[in-house]
């Protein structure tokens, strides 16, 4: 399988614990970034959409709880479990490498 | 709604159909809950957002419907083979034909702005003379007058290059030393000339091609500065010339044009002058100023009062009228071919799209928008069309060095044909709009499929209706299209038939011919030089299977020198007092006539005592003594040159030649070679021999004599008749190949939709046949449905053709525009294949048999 672009990663993290519909996706993301990524509509339903695709998530509808919007909800498969950890794996392993080399920032 | 939901819509429409679908709403909510939570909505990160990802779904949407257009196409591997087949051929000769033309017409001339550069030609009306080389004295007058243009000029030259191995003959040109500069061209290498080179008596100077420096001098870098031996001088080499410069004059040798003014005659027009205009001045005041200095120039010079000045826009001087016309022709040809083709494939896929109603049917059901039902249809046809476009564009860039190889020289105005992204850009949008042509018809009509009937009846719909009109009406626009075609292939062909079956006035046939330039210096031109030609024909005489030499300074259709002159009569005529006639006149040698198998009609030949100076001879051309004295015995009568007292006197009459085209019969004058030659001269052998055989016996005649002169343009008279007729022989194949595709296209055309409809119709046939219908009856019924499609489009194509015929009466010779048996015999032989097309279906229909047709649904 190919590599998971950076923000379906942060999709399948939002949606590992529980599920969220789009926009509680987004802000998830952002406050766990500081609000450093940000995802835009396209980019987010864009990636939702070729993580269906992939079954790494799966979606089923629900009712706002404080509202009567109607939403679409998300929750990671047992297959995007994998990956994604198969992606983290990848990438600490890349951290490794890294910090061997002192490619790696104190702060980290 | 608020102005900012609105907003995000809008942007969210750019978004696919598919993608929009699930998720517009999602998305339009997502924009509100963040301003409803006073998330500051940067418009630029939407918009940057929907800019990077839109681009990717539309791509995605493409991909899937490429895939299933992809597996369709392998699904029915035959009918798609069939397309893109048909596709490749048009758009393979399309691309081919578009190449010539963009290279010839559409690109700009290698010149510096070319639109500035004008042609400076002589005219002499009462001559009946549009266009003539100028004369180096009134080259001088005009430069020094004009304020519109900077004028330069260039000659016409042979050179003969010796030293350094063998000798070896090169055409070329004495320049102007500001023709480069006019040109706006520099040097490959070293330096151009400078003004200084043109002044008599200044150092002999040359420039050479770059092809000559490779091939003879091995492109040795230090060859610039070293001299080389020219017509027996040493000439220095200060650079080589920019190829442009050859595209101009031609030839590979270059020197400055020295001009003793002393000497000169105003009326020798030996020179061809270009210009440039000058910032800000366009062609029609560049006229108008050249029209009042050639006024004054006659007011100053009477013997050049009847001569005008004719500019030509540089376009004009290399593409004749007569090639773009042919160009032109060919291109709409070959487009003809590709709407054929077009209509044809549509008419299949409208075949097709019958028997896919049930698929489209239950994708419409399953949701399928009509919008990207036809974006789906059309993929499928622009990526069949791609497919074939693709192929026939690499054939056509693949054939292009062939066309470079095949084509007659001196056809095209430029040296070669070359590929460039106009062509490219062309065989792209081609092959984009033929798939969309063949495809949009049926896609459309696929889309607005009925859901109920068609789901119901499982694509059995009747060849009768909207489906079936179209479909007739493609067949008959094929017919048409292939009308048009078919009689313009007719008349050309006829056209090379007539010109090919022309009276020569000579015998072509085992006249071997080859060109000699005794250098000047070596052999000065009355005196020397018909010494030297005339034992070196006693040398050609005394091979063994030669029949005949002579020498002439342009033999018919020769690429040699020959140049008209208006005379006039002296004493009683047929003309009018004081009439110039433009005659064509040339330099021969005793034989010269017997040597061609010119018949000689009245007095006698030349002989080696016709040199006399002050009283000269001439033999005239039949055409001529009949313009000049009638029916009256012109031998012993004289005539003069307009601009000059010298009589000549008439010994001989001889039959009409076709000298120059085939189409074009000039009168005509010989004069003595033994008074004086030209620097150029050809050399005619008659053998009844292989030409090849007797080859070496003529090159070791003329080394004897001096083996520092080389033989030029060694060829048979029969190559240049046959050069002579490249254009119209080139004219006819093409446009008669076109005419035989779309025939061929037009006849499979018909036979399918006739096929098609009696497949359709096999119940309805076999209901009449149950209810006592004869055979022969039901054959009519089929054959007279095809025949009235058949004839609809003859019938448009013959007025089609008959409109658009005009266009070209340029290119026709001995057949008129609107030749009666020409389009009689056309619409026959259509009718002929449209009948032949109709015959197979229409068997096939009266074969059925009832109780199988009836039992089968």
């Amino acid at each position: 399988m190919r590599n998971l672009p950076v923000p379906a990663l942060h999709i399948l993290l939002a949606v590992s614990d529980r599920e969220r519909h789009g926009y509680a996706i987004m802000q998830d993301v952002a406050a766990r970034t500081d609000g450093k990524v940000r995802l835009g509509p396209g980019t987010l339903y864009g990636s939702i959409k070729r993580l269906l695709e992939d079954g790494l998530i799966e979606e089923h509808d629900g009712r706002d709880p404080d509202g009567d919007v109607r939403r679409r909800y998300y929750k990671i498969t047992r297959q995007g479990r994998k990956v994604a950890m198969e992606e983290t794996a990848r990438l600490s392993a890349l951290l490794r490498h890294a910090r061997a080399v002192g490619l790696v920032p104190k702060t980290v | 709604m608020r102005v900012r939901d609105r907003i995000a819509r809008a942007l969210i429409r750019l978004y696919p159909a598919e993608f929009r679908d699930e998720y517009a709403g999602e998305m339009e909510q997502l924009v509100r809950d963040r301003s409803r939570d006073g998330g500051s909505w940067r418009w630029t990160d939407l918009v940057v957002d929907i800019a990077r990802t839109a681009p990717r779904e539309h791509l995605v949407v493409l991909m899937n419907d490429l895939r299933y257009a992809v597996r369709l196409m392998t699904r029915s591997p035959l009918f798609s083979a069939a397309v893109i087949l048909t596709v490749a051929l048009a758009i393979g000769a399309n691309t081919a034909i578009f190449t010539v033309v963009n290279a010839v017409i559409l690109r700009p001339l290698p010149f510096d702005h070319p639109r500035q550069l004008v042609q400076v030609n002589e005219k002499n009306d009462t001559l009946k003379l549009p266009v003539f080389s100028a004369s180096l004295l009134n080259y001088l007058s005009w430069k020094e007058q004009t304020r519109t243009l900077d004028l330069a000029a260039f000659g016409f030259a042979a050179y003969s290059l010796s030293g350094d191995g063998e000798p070896e003959q090169f055409t070329g040109s004495p320049i102007a030393p500001a023709l480069l500069h006019v040109l706006g061209l520099s040097p490959l290498y070293g330096r151009g000339f400078a003004a200084a080179d043109e002044r008599p008596g200044a150092a002999k100077v040359a420039m050479i091609s770059g092809g000559l420096w490779k091939r003879r001098f091995g492109g040795d870098p230090s060859l610039v500065g070293r001299s080389v031996t020219l017509n027996g001088e040493s000439y220095t080499i200060v650079g080589l010339a920019p190829p442009a410069l050859a595209v101009l004059t031609g030839g590979d040798i270059w020197t400055p044009m020295t001009i003793d003014p002393g000497r000169e005659n105003r009326l020798n027009h030996v020179i061809t002058v270009v210009g440039r205009l000058r910032p800000g001045v366009s062609v029609a005041q560049a006229q108008k100023e050249m029209d009042a200095i050639a006024v004054r120039v006659g007011e100053q010079y009477p013997e050049v009062r009847d001569w005008g000045i004719n500019l030509f826009t540089f376009y004009r001087a290399f593409v004749n009228p007569q090639l773009e016309t042919a160009l032109l022709m060919l291109l709409c040809a070959v487009v003809c071919v590709l709407l054929i083709a077009c209509a044809n494939i549509a008419n299949l896929l409208l075949v097709r799209s019958a028997a896919r109603q049930k698929e489209i049917a239950v994708r419409t059901a399953l949701g399928a928008s009509r919008s990207r039902l036809l974006r789906q249809l059309l993929v499928e046809s622009v990526t069949l069309s791609a497919i074939g476009g693709m192929a026939g564009t690499i054939c056509a860039l693949w054939s292009v060095p062939l066309i470079n190889r095949t084509l007659p020289p001196n056809l095209l105005p430029i040296p070669e044909i070359t590929i460039d992204r106009t062509v490219l850009l062309f065989a792209a949008a081609a092959t984009i709009v033929t798939g969309v042509l063949f495809g949009l018809a049926p896609s459309w009509r696929a889309a607005r499929v009925d859901l109920h009937t068609a789901l119901k009846q499982a694509g059995r719909s009747a060849a009768s209706g909207p489906r079936g009109r179209v479909r007739n009406l493609l067949a008959a626009a094929e017919l048409g299209l292939a009308t048009v075609l078919l009689i313009g292939a007719a008349l050309l062909i006829q056209t090379l038939f007539r010109l090919q079956r022309t009276e020569l006035g000579f015998a072509p046939k085992g006249v071997l011919t080859f060109q000699l330039a005794p250098p000047t210096t070596k052999y000065a031109l009355d005196t020397k030089a018909p010494q030297f030609y005339r034992t070196l024909i006693d040398a050609l005489q005394a091979i063994p299977g030669v029949h005949g030499a002579a020498v002439s300074s342009g033999i018919p259709f020769g690429n040699g020198s020959y140049t008209s002159t208006p005379m006039t009569p002296i004493g009683p005529s047929a003309l009018p007092p004081d009439t110039g006639v433009s005659i064509d006149w040339r330099i021969v040698s005793p034989g010269y006539f017997h040597t061609m198998g010119v018949p000689l009609l009245r007095g006698r030949d030349f002989t080696d005592a016709d040199n006399s100076r002050d009283a000269p001879v001439v033999i005239i051309s039949a055409a001529m003594a009949e313009r000049f004295w009638g029916k009256t015995d012109p031998v012993g009568r004289s005539l003069r040159q307009v601009a000059d007292r010298l009589p000549f006197t008439v010994i001989g009459v001889v039959a009409d030649v076709k000298n120059t085209a085939l189409n074009r019969q000039a009168p005509a004058l010989y004069m003595s070679m033994a008074r004086r030659v030209w620097p150029l001269m050809d050399v005619v052998v008659r053998t009844d021999r292989d030409a090849a055989a007797i080859l070496p016996g003529v090159r070791s005649a003329v080394r004897q004599l001096d083996p520092q002169l080389p033989l030029a343009s060694v060829r048979t008279m029969e190559e240049w008749l046959s050069n002579s007729a490249a254009q119209p022989r080139l004219n006819a194949q093409l446009l008669g190949i076109f005419a035989a595709v779309a025939l061929l296209i037009a006849a499979i055309g018909i036979y399918g939709v006739l096929a098609y409809s009696v497949t359709q119709r096999t119940r309805e046939i076999g209901l009449r046949m149950a209810l006592g219908a004869p055979r022969a009856r039901v054959l009519r019924l089929v054959i007279g449905e095809g025949m009235s499609v058949g004839m609809c489009g003859i019938a448009a194509g013959l007025v089609a053709a008959a409109a658009l015929g005009r266009t070209l009466s340029s290119l026709l010779f001995g057949v008129r525009v609107h030749d009666l048996p020409t389009y009689a015999g056309v619409a026959v032989v259509l009718a002929v294949v449209a009948l032949a097309a109709c015959a197979l279906p229409a068997r096939r229909a009266a074969l059925v048999d009832p109780i199988v047709a009836l039992r089968e649904e």
